[in-house]
């Protein structure tokens, strides 16, 4: 099942090089979510024929959160607000994308040295799961709009579970939906936080939180 | 179900059920008063499981995943004393606002059910044997204590807990990368289920691979680290003390630090043991710890806002803690010394500090000048407390950064005990310049405190007179816990 799986983890690199290049918030949230349905497509494209109940279930879990709930949580956040692309992001588009570019090469130079995926059933896992989490933390740094970083922070959260995959496939179940039920509480938190701050300051700008200094 | 694991399900399932009750109770006064009492009713409890395993050795519950050793029940000891004293005093705080009608009872409901599930959060980290579920507990106390910074409202509290929220789940999301290294670090051939049982890796913790580890490590103080507050992942922290009302402030500087720190310190032997004890993992406790210490001595001594000063005490004593863990030997025993000493100062400070901004309306310390006189209650707390956090002898933080000192000395780490005693100069020279003012200086304004009543005073005098007596006098029962939690971390006296 490897074709399968190695499909589904470049689909994960271009989901992220899309973000990188998006501006619309609208197009982000949805990004976001294909990109989640992907990751919770890879337990079930990994274990290929041996497939078990557990690993069905969790990856519906995620399927079910990353590509349904998290959108919708983000959109509900959104609904009083004017604000439907991000403008000015500290770093351009272009420049975004180069930088995503550049992560992806040190991230295969980075999993060649590591020598991780001993285990993985596919070669690419690590160079991915490096890429995504370094994409998600430029996102945070590089855009002004808290739920482009509420995405960015998502998008590591991907990376890592790809991860995971690869250097330990056998999390005990609680302990994966215990992880699970933290990002949730996480982007729904983050949400309520979005919803507050566009009412107080008629903005979701985060760069403008800056009056406590020093 | 043996009596250990009844004990430890009714550490976890007690604060639990209280967050239910917090939402039924009548009226905001009932709510504060549940968080007091409800909360002692948990500190018994502890209490219990503290003695259960200091006479007869760790409890374990849940098959192994739960567990309660010397380190854990320490900690647990300190920090229920921490939510003890704040429960108390939130009945202080808020009689205030509910005297001035701005924490309606809805208000009240919510800030009860995230204190109880703060705690029940916090003492899940602390019983957990598992890494992962460590982990969980971790990210949960983030995401609880989030809303408790910004209960008010205000664009201040909003923006303290953006940055809180983002930089904490951020670092905590590195620190499970961490937790994934030192789970694959485990032989190939082992049961991989048991990968993240802490027991069960320092069994075979010389087997691990000690690349893997290194690596986990790295992450695991970087990510918990943020939570910490070691500089430079600190931003997030004066901010959010500042913004949140004083009895969350003395949760979050006395003790929801120690548990990101606690989690550090669980994966310290594991790493020791696997890298054949040459030091490399205490290293690098020693580098971030000297960073946050210099770090905050520095932000210190241009700082006005009272309790934006205290948070940068809260880096630069987890600092110091971090530093005698990372010497060694003796410095571990004092550093989990250090742990009490600044948990029950840096709770009555903020107390205190909390009192005196409501009366104030100020938290700016050159506009609360000279109030030794307007208020010897809280006034004296403040500064007795501010006196023994920058170190003063003979308070007990004075006694464990000597001791710390000394141990850097009789180890040879010359360079680290210079850096160290610089900061400690620099902080204690800063912090001093706006100690003198706030205590003797003319008062700005005459104003109205209102009398201290009994409680308020025991809950200033009692902390304060406990840190000097501890100065100058340790019972041997307390010597010997301390000596067994810092066993389990390869240091004693």
């Amino acid at each position: 099942m490897t074709g399968l799986l190695d499909a589904i983890l470049v689909m994960l690199i271009l989901t992220s090089f899309l973000l990188l290049g998006s501006s619309r918030l609208g197009a982000c949230i949805r990004i976001g979510a294909l990109q989640g349905i992907m990751v919770g497509l890879i337990p079930v494209a990994a274990s290929g024929a041996d497939i078990t109940a557990r690993i069905l279930a969790i990856g519906a879990a995620i399927i079910g959160l990353k590509g349904f709930v998290f959108p919708r949580l983000l959109t509900w956040a959104l609904r009083d607000s004017d604000t439907s692309s991000e403008l000015k992001p500290f770093v351009g588009y272009t420049a975004s994308l180069l930088a995503g570019i550049a992560s992806l090469v040190a991230s295969f130079w980075l999993a060649s040295k590591l020598d991780l995926a001993a285990g993985a059933s596919s070669q690419l896992v690590v160079p991915v799961a490096f890429s995504m989490m370094m994409t998600g933390l430029f996102l945070i740094v590089a855009r002004r709009l808290a739920v482009n970083q509420v995405i960015g922070y998502l998008v590591i959260e991907n990376g890592i579970y790809v991860f995971g995959l690869a250097v330990a496939r056998d999390v005990p179940v609680l302990v994966e939906l215990g992880v699970l039920m933290d990002v949730f509480v996480a982007v729904f938190v983050m949400g309520i936080a979005i919803y507050r701050i566009n009412r107080e300051f008629d903005h979701i700008d985060s760069d403008q939180l800056t009056t406590l200094r020093g | 179900m043996s009596s250990s694991g009844i004990v430890i399900a009714l550490l976890i399932l007690a604060p639990a059920l209280l967050v239910g009750a917090a939402f039924l109770a009548s009226s905001s006064r009932a709510v504060i008063r549940l968080c007091a009492w409800g909360t002692a009713a948990v500190a018994a409890v502890a209490a219990y499981a503290l003695w259960m395993v200091f006479t007869t050795g760790p409890l374990f519950a849940a098959g192994t995943w739960l567990m309660l050793d010397a380190l854990s029940a320490y900690h647990l000891g300190v920090m229920m004393l921490v939510f003890l004293l704040s429960g108390f005093y939130s009945v202080s705080y808020f009689r205030r606002e509910i005297e001035e009608n701005i924490f309606p009872r809805k208000m009240a409901r919510r800030y009860g059910g995230l204190w109880f599930g703060s705690l029940t959060a916090m003492i899940t980290v602390l019983v957990s044997n598992n890494l992962g579920v460590m982990w969980v507990g971790i990210e949960a106390t983030t995401l609880l204590t989030a809303f408790l910074i910004c209960i008010h409202v205000t664009p201040g509290s909003l923006e303290a807990m953006w940055k809180y929220l983002l930089m904490c789940s951020v670092g905590v999301a590195v620190a499970f990368t961490g937790t994934l290294l030192i789970a694959a670090s485990t032989a190939a051939g082992s049961q991989l289920t048991h990968a993240l049982l802490w027991t069960h890796l320092l069994q075979g913790a010389a087997g691990l691979n000690p690349f893997l580890i290194k690596a986990g490590f790295i992450f695991l103080v970087i990510g918990y680290g943020t939570k910490v507050g070691l500089a430079p992942m600190h931003s997030w922290l004066p901010d959010a003390h500042s913004q949140a009302p004083a009895p969350v402030s003395a949760i979050f500087s006395g003790f929801l630090l120690n548990t990101a720190l606690y989690c550090i310190l669980r994966c310290l032997p594991l790493v020791e043991a696997a890298t054949g004890n040459t030091g490399w993992g205490r290293e690098i406790l020693v580098v971030f710890g000297l960073l946050s210490i210099l770090v905050a001595a520095i932000f210190i001594v241009a700082q006005h806002d009272i309790k934006r000063l205290l948070a940068y005490h809260s880096v630069e004593h987890l600092g110091i803690i971090a530093v005698g863990v990372g010497i060694g030997g003796i410095g571990v025993w004092a550093a989990l010394f250090h742990v009490f000493n600044h948990s029950v100062c840096k709770a009555l400070s903020f107390f205190c500090a909390g009192t005196l901004g409501q009366v104030c309306g100020t938290h700016d310390m050159r506009r609360m000048t000279g109030i030794l006189r307007s208020s010897p209650v809280w006034g004296g707390g403040l500064i007795g407390s501010l006196l023994a956090l920058i170190g003063t002898a003979p308070f007990a933080l004075f006694m464990s950064e000597f001791l710390i000192l000394k141990a850097a000395l009789d180890g040879k780490a010359y360079a680290t005990a210079v850096l160290f005693l610089t900061g400690l100069a620099i902080v204690f020279v800063g912090a001093l310049r706006h100690v003198i003012p706030v205590a003797w200086g003319p008062e700005t304004s005459p104003r109205v405190y209102g009398r201290a009543s009994a409680t308020e005073t025991a809950l200033v005098c009692v902390p304060l007179v406990a840190l000097l007596v501890l100065g100058l006098w340790l019972p041997a029962i307390l010597i010997d816990v301390l000596n067994r939690a810092a066993g389990l971390l390869g240091g004693g006296l």
